[in-house]
């Protein structure tokens, strides 16, 4: 028989301490993803930005970076740093910080792959007017090709944002208190398997499409040859 | 405490045993999930572009709810929370035939059905509508059309996306650790509990998975390029 | 293949490079962040589990957070922190190596092979293998588990016994404790073994504790400490100091009486044969 009353006895539990992080535990869904997806992206634009640089010394670590990243399982990367930095740096780290550098670094990889897209999308016409005007390579890209990119790559980018806050969930596997870690805790106390994941995805579910509504605001049709 | 390096423990002792038997059950996960979201994919992603209704609204429906979850939780719902609702006969089998592996199958190939969905549904509306048109002219129903002319170009169109999201199903099905599948970087946390040497056994499993999927990228790129329909190539993912 | 070695490689230098580097103590690093890191269960009443209200509680923590960060502060003279951190037994040697935590506090087990990666303090807690299993089962024993689908935590002492002493036992192993219940619960396995003391405290928190029964003599002695690096005597004497002062004091007793007495959260009366074992640990002052 369907046991709701789990859900609503725990539901403080899982919503204010799960999903936004306030509460006895180090923890909170929206906490990580946040800063995540911020910090992700603008290495991303690094990224990207560096796999077009015409010099091989800026370029090929890119490519390197980003080929490595990709071909990766995410929960390898948690692993590595998880185990690995805090021996380097005999130091401990909280759960929030090992999460947190794991995912911006690994969703950089792939928003530096949306950012060169993006970039590459906008019709050479446009840099080579923008040179014929007198401006430089930095103003171009600053003033001309950007900003156009950046329009194109919207629908990509909420994409990979929309993924990057469903992977905010593997931090529940090195301890971290999110969403899916409380629903766990409480699972391993009540027993409440179905409904208690049910409940959660839901959750989930509803944050995510409501970033996909949010966006299609700033959608419009990919420009470019 | 200074971290003693000791590589050997890669092929001495059960450790090399252990990571065939995880790559084994990688590629085994893998291959079935994708057979089983290939399947989902397809059938969702055509019956999105078909004039019915109803047809379109329930694999939106599919779609959109199990495509926005994470995959984690996912994992879970299978393996927990579904198997105590199956018919007691089914469960019992179920449970003597290794659950874990079939409920992270089932999870992963779901997971990924949705998301080949949208993959396939963009590929046959990048087709031209007019090829749908002339098909139907020729006498064709709407069936034989999808069946002989839209399915089989969309396949072809969609090549680099689809490997780009098959090798997103191969790594994540690293995800099934966290309900005790056997799967590579399983193997590589029991090495690390077994030997303590941590670092070994993470760049063991981290320079499988890079092989794997380096190997396969290289692989899908010359077929895609056998493949390309001049003139209609789909931009990669 | 080549950008693969490439990375590989840079890699392995910028590892090995960085390995020897600087050494501070436990003790040094307690100091520096008045903060004292423990490893410890969430799933294992009641040593350290999430209660009703969820809260992280538990004897094991009690007895860090009332008796050894005590020691350590008094000895430092400054306020020492409590902070926790999650650690199963697959995970637990792994997050003290990595200096991840500084201190395991939960329900792990003294053993010989385990003392050559890792310290113990002196035994907290006296107790050894069991069977959990549904009222009723065949199962009455390590005797009677050839054949079966017996549930163990992967990574433990349990695990390890069985697989040697009952290879014909079907073992399947699983990340921790509450895992491996609901295993049990959903019929996939036979029995769930375990340390005696943490089959009770499961039991008394399941929904219906009355289905579960706890069966067989003890087949293994399982005397829990405290884990913690090797070679960091100083550290070690402190720990070992707030335990035979908590022990001495009798606080020790307030707080298995709290956990453990009749109206704690798992019954567990407290043989007078062990109690003398843990009162004959405390050397004198």
């Amino acid at each position: 028989m369907l046991d709701l009353g789990v859900i609503v006895t725990n539901f403080k539990f899982l919503v204010v301490q799960g999903l936004l992080g306030l509460g006895g535990f180090a923890g909170g869904t929206l906490r990580l993803a946040i800063p995540a997806i911020v910090l992700g992206f603008l290495l991303g634009i690094f990224v990207g930005i560096a796999r077009l640089a015409r010099t091989r010394w800026i370029s090929l670590p890119a490519t390197i970076y980003v080929e490595f990243f990709r071909g990766v399982p995410l929960v390898m990367v948690i692993f590595w740093i998880w185990f690995v930095v805090p021996q380097l740096l005999r130091l401990p780290i909280p759960e929030y910080g090992v999460a947190l550098t794991a995912f911006v670094i690994f969703e950089a990889a792939y928003f530096g792959e949306i950012v060169r897209a993006g970039i590459q999308s906008v019709p050479r016409g446009q840099v080579e007017a923008a040179t014929a005007v007198g401006l430089t390579g930095a103003q171009t890209l600053r003033h001309v090709v950007l900003p156009q990119a950046i329009r194109n790559m919207v629908p990509a980018l909420v994409t990979q944002m929309i993924v990057l806050f469903k992977d905010t969930s593997l931090a529940s596997i090195i301890g971290y208190v999110d969403l899916t870690k409380a629903a766990q805790i409480v699972n391993n106390r009540e027993i409440r398997p179905f409904e208690l994941y049910l409940f959660i995805a839901l959750v989930y579910w509803a944050c995510a499409y409501s970033m996909s509504r949010f966006a299609r605001r700033f959608e419009t049709r990919p420009q470019g040859a | 405490m200074g971290y003693q390096f000791d590589w050997s423990i890669l092929w001495s002792g059960q450790s090399g045993g252990w990571l065939l038997q995880g790559l084994l059950t990688t590629l085994g996960i893998s291959a079935l999930a994708w057979l089983l979201a290939a399947v989902l994919g397809i059938l969702s992603g055509a019956l999105r572009t078909v004039p019915w209704k109803p047809l379109r609204a329930a694999a939106t429906l599919y779609v959109e709810f199990f495509r926005n979850v994470p995959l984690l939780v996912w994992m879970f719902f299978w393996y927990f929370g579904v198997p105590p609702l199956l018919p007691a006969g089914a469960r019992r089998w179920l449970f003597d035939h290794h659950p874990e592996f079939w409920a992270g199958m089932v999870a992963l190939g779901v997971y990924h059905g949705a998301r080949m969905s949208e993959v396939i549904r963009s590929g046959i509306q990048s087709i031209p509508k007019t090829q749908f048109e002339a098909a139907v002219a020729m006498g064709l129903t709407t069936f034989q059309a999808y069946r002989l002319i839209i399915v089989p170009i969309a396949l072809r169109l969609i090549v680099p996306p689809v490997t780009s999201e098959s090798l997103n199903l191969l790594k994540n099905s690293s995800v099934a650790l966290t309900i005790s599948v056997a799967e590579l970087t399983f193997q590589t946390r029991q090495i690390e509990t077994y030997t303590a040497k941590a670092i070994e056994a993470l760049t063991a499993g981290t320079v499988i998975y890079l092989a794997l999927c380096v190997g396969i990228a290289s692989i899908m790129a010359r077929v895609e390029r056998r493949f390309a329909i001049p003139g209609l190539i789909a931009r990669g993912g | 293949m080549k950008r693969i070695l490439a990375v590989v490689l840079a890699l392995a230098v910028a590892l090995s490079v960085a390995a020897p580097a600087f050494a501070e103590t436990t003790l040094e690093k307690i100091a520096r962040t008045g903060t004292l890191t423990i490893g410890t269960r969430t799933g294992s009443p009641p040593f350290a589990f999430v209660n009703k209200q969820n809260e992280w509680v538990g004897f094991s923590i009690d007895l860090v957070e009332q008796a050894i960060a005590p020691a350590i502060a008094k000895k430092l003279g400054k306020p020492v922190k409590v902070e926790k951190k999650e650690s199963t037994p697959p995970t637990r040697i792994p997050l003290l190596s990595s200096n991840a935590v500084d201190l395991i506090a939960g329900t792990m087990t003294d053993t010989r092979p385990r003392r050559e990666s890792v310290d113990f303090s002196v035994t907290f807690f006296v107790t050894g293998a069991q069977f959990l299993v549904k009222k009723g089962s065949p199962i009455k024993g390590i005797e009677t588990i050839a054949g079966r689908r017996i549930a163990a935590q992967q990574g433990s002492t349990n695990a390890r016994i069985i697989r040697e002493r009952v290879p014909t036992a079907q073992l399947r192993e699983f990340p921790d404790q509450p895992a491996a219940f609901q295993a049990l619960v959903q019929g996939q396995v036979d029995a769930f073994t375990n340390d005696g003391i943490q089959l009770y405290g499961l039991r008394a928190k399941a929904p219906n504790a009355a289905d579960w029964e706890i069966v067989g003599d003890f087949y293994s002695y399982e005397p829990y400490g405290m884990a913690m690096r090797k070679n960091e005597s100083d550290f070690r004497h402190l720990v070992n100091v707030g335990l035979m002062e908590a022990i001495e004091s009798g606080k020790y007793f307030e707080l298995y009486e709290k956990w453990f007495g009749p109206r704690g959260e798992a019954p567990y009366p407290l043989t007078p044969e062990n109690k003398r074992f843990l009162i004959l640990q405390v050397v004198p002052k």
